[in-house]
């Protein structure tokens, strides 16, 4: 299981990190102070951390200074969004650099690409008798291939990352089509309703009224 | 034109002016004085003559009762002769020439002048030349004869043309060393207007912090002196302009980010709530957080228009007693198990408004108490002193750096640079209380050890302070 430990003085932005990514399946741990993110950094062994920069104790920065010889991949998550903080983070070698206030689907996928980059995430994504290879973009359907178009496959994509949780029109349309959300639009309708059939899925990916789908496995 | 240039141009005018006039007016004197010099000996020399005339002619053997015209001739050239250069020329009774040595000059204007007893003389000009023409009047052997004699006084008139050359040759001299230095001075003179024109630029160019040089003690040592004093009130009022600016980008960027942080939160939460099937328990707590870090943002942007208002605030002063404030304290308080506050005052009479002081020692004892482990002493004093009554309140808490003491009134500063959630908001706590003492003529004194405590003090002055000693500070 991918261990994930989460740096940051709000509790409140810990525990929701935390209640997230524990349902997308990920191991996590959180703590508020920079000295014991240290003190745990040197005890365990994590495959991802996300650090704020703000601390007490010891800020990111100094954190990341300890982190770097380890190996470990790093996102930042801070409410500092000066492109000089930005441009030391990446340079003192972090991953990616997410500013608050932030999206938690935007967070899942951000992790899901430094996991794969550093090949810590199986790249092979199953729900049912579906299987996504992601690195070879491939999608089988019980051994059999199945093809798909660009859009078909980022919603696919969504919906097994984000098994059973509603996710909201808007959100889907502005993460596939990477466009802003116009309400009276047919095209996602369109969409979900081919994935439905190609996958098999009449019954497990289900509208949500007035919300969106949820893929139900 | 240059000012120095200017100062040049006059000097040499009045110089070459003075010069002028008075070199003419020397020389002319000197030729006058040798002029007159000359004449008296001319008319020296043609008294003598007349005697040695006279003379000669009594000395003649009388053939004759009357001197005869040749005899007048033989003694005018006998006279000539003895002389040399002597010119003269002698006339009978009807003023007919009788005698007249070569180059003697023509016309008998002077001729027609001499009287009985008068000698008279004029100066002329011939051939270039000047002469002293002198006349006089002899009587020899019953006969009247009227003598003239010329003198050269060329060389005087010379002697002025050569002082005249001379004096120009030495005026222009002077003059161009008179220039030369009075270039030098004129442009020392002016130095301190270079400097001060050099010292505008500079400031117009945005440097702020040059500054004239003082070169003299004199008017233009004072305009300079007063130019920078100028200068300085200028840099140090666009100084605190920076600051100011400095400080509201500050509040800006710290508000921002005070407020990015529950928004996450409370964003973050919603989502979770409409989006995901929960457990009761995560239900509650997302709920729970939702509403605390609304609370949290309800607190901050109260604080902030407690403060917004206040600076725009006019002073209701009254006199009441300070007992009312520590009584409202321990009200407060009287219910909080964790706390242990401490009251100790002097009964008087203070100056101010009740419901804002409050608010400031409510604030600060919050704020010693958010410092301190639960439980300990917070202790807030009341004395009357000489210029005021001087509130304290002191905590044995966690104590405040050095560094940190004086940026700790700005609205959203923390001394953990963590902004750690706990303070919920406070830190513009003490940005208000600021304000609120400045409102009363105050300010906030903060005395603080690391790990022994720290101890907050104003003190509220007897007398309202003008506006204009508020403003002098």
């Amino acid at each position: 299981m991918i261990k994930i430990l989460i740096v940051d003085d709000e509790k409140p932005i810990c525990d929701l990190i935390h209640i997230h990514l524990s349902a997308a399946g990920y191991h996590c741990e959180s703590v508020q102070d920079g000295l014991s993110a240290i003190d745990r950094i040197e005890r365990e062994n994590f495959d991802l951390i996300l650090l704020d920069i703000m601390l007490p104790g010891a800020d990111g920065f100094d954190i990341m200074e300890y982190i770097r010889p380890l190996q470990i991949p790093v996102i930042f998550i801070t409410a500092k969004n000066d492109v000089r903080d930005k441009v030391r983070g990446l340079k003192l070698g972090a991953e990616d650099y997410l500013v608050k206030p932030f999206d938690m689907v935007e967070l899942a996928a951000r992790i899901e690409v430094v996991l794969r980059r550093f090949h810590k995430t199986e790249s092979v994504l199953q729900a049912g008798d579906v299987t996504v290879d992601l690195e070879a973009r491939k999608v089988t359907r019980a051994g059999q291939p199945v093809v798909l178009t660009n859009k078909e496959y980022g919603l696919l994509v969504l919906f097994i990352q984000n098994k059973n949780v509603a996710l909201f029109k808007e959100k889907l349309y502005e993460k596939v089509w990477e466009d802003e959300y116009i309400a009276d639009s047919r095209t996602l309708e369109l969409h979900v309703q081919r994935l439905r059939r190609k996958m098999g899925w009449e019954n497990n990916l289900v509208a949500v009224y007035k919300v969106g789908y949820r893929l139900e496995i | 034109m240059k000012f120095s240039f200017k100062i040049l141009l006059c000097s040499i005018m009045i110089m070459a002016a003075a010069f002028g006039i008075g070199g003419y007016f020397f020389i002319n004197y000197v030729f006058e004085t040798s002029l007159d010099r000359e004449i008296e000996q001319a008319m020296n020399e043609s008294s003598i003559l007349r005697f040695a005339f006279e003379t000669a002619a009594l000395n003649i053997p009388s053939k004759y009762a009357v001197l005869q015209d040749s005899t007048i001739r033989e003694i005018g050239l006998n006279l000539e002769n003895s002389g040399e250069g002597r010119l003269l020329r002698i006339s009978d009774e009807d003023r007919v020439m009788v005698y007249e040595s070569e180059g003697f000059a023509e016309g008998e204007e002077l001729l027609s002048k001499i009287q009985e007893q008068t000698r008279a003389y004029q100066v002329i000009e011939q051939n270039g030349s000047y002469y002293i023409q002198t006349g006089t009047l002899l009587n020899a052997m019953d006969r009247i004869l009227y003598l003239e004699t010329m003198k050269d006084v060329t060389a005087v008139f010379e002697e002025r043309a050569q002082g005249f050359s001379v004096y120009r040759r030495l005026t222009l001299i002077m003059l161009f060393s008179c220039s030369v230095a009075m270039f030098f001075i004129s442009s020392w003179l002016t130095r301190p207007i270079r400097q001060l024109t050099r010292a505008a630029r500079e400031m117009t160019r945005g440097d702020y912090s040059y500054r004239a040089e003082q070169i003299s003690q004199d008017e233009m040592g004072q305009l300079t002196r007063d130019f920078n004093r100028m200068a300085g009130a200028l840099e140090e009022n666009i100084h605190k302009l920076e600051r100011e600016v400095r400080a509201r980008e500050d509040f800006i960027a710290a508000f921002s980010h005070e407020l990015k942080t529950p928004l996450t939160a409370i964003i973050g939460y919603a989502d979770l709530l409409r989006s995901r099937k929960l457990d009761e328990e995560q239900h509650f707590l997302s709920a729970n957080y939702i509403y605390t870090e609304g609370k949290r943002l309800e607190t901050m942007s109260l604080r902030l228009l407690d403060i917004i208002v206040t600076k725009r605030y006019e002073l209701d002063a009254r006199m009441f007693d300070a007992a009312v404030l520590f009584d409202y304290l321990r009200d407060m308080y009287a219910e909080r198990e964790d706390i242990r506050l401490i009251c100790e005052y002097q009964e008087s009479r203070v100056r101010g408004e009740a419901d804002l002081l409050k608010t400031v020692l409510l604030n600060l004892v919050d704020n010693a108490y958010k410092a301190s482990e639960p439980g300990s002493r917070v202790e807030v004093h009341g004395e009357r002193t000489g210029e005021g009554y001087l509130f304290s309140v002191r905590d044995y808490g966690a104590g405040i750096p050095q560094e940190e003491q004086e940026k700790i009134t700005e609205a959203f500063y923390m001394v953990d640079k963590s902004r750690s959630r706990s303070r919920n908001g406070a830190e513009l706590g003490l940005a208000l209380c600021t304000e609120i003492l400045k409102l009363h003529g105050s300010a906030l004194q903060i005395e603080s050890r690391v790990g022994e405590g720290s101890c907050f003090r104003f003190l509220l002055p007897w007398e309202e302070v003008k506006d204009s000693e508020q403003k002098a500070d």
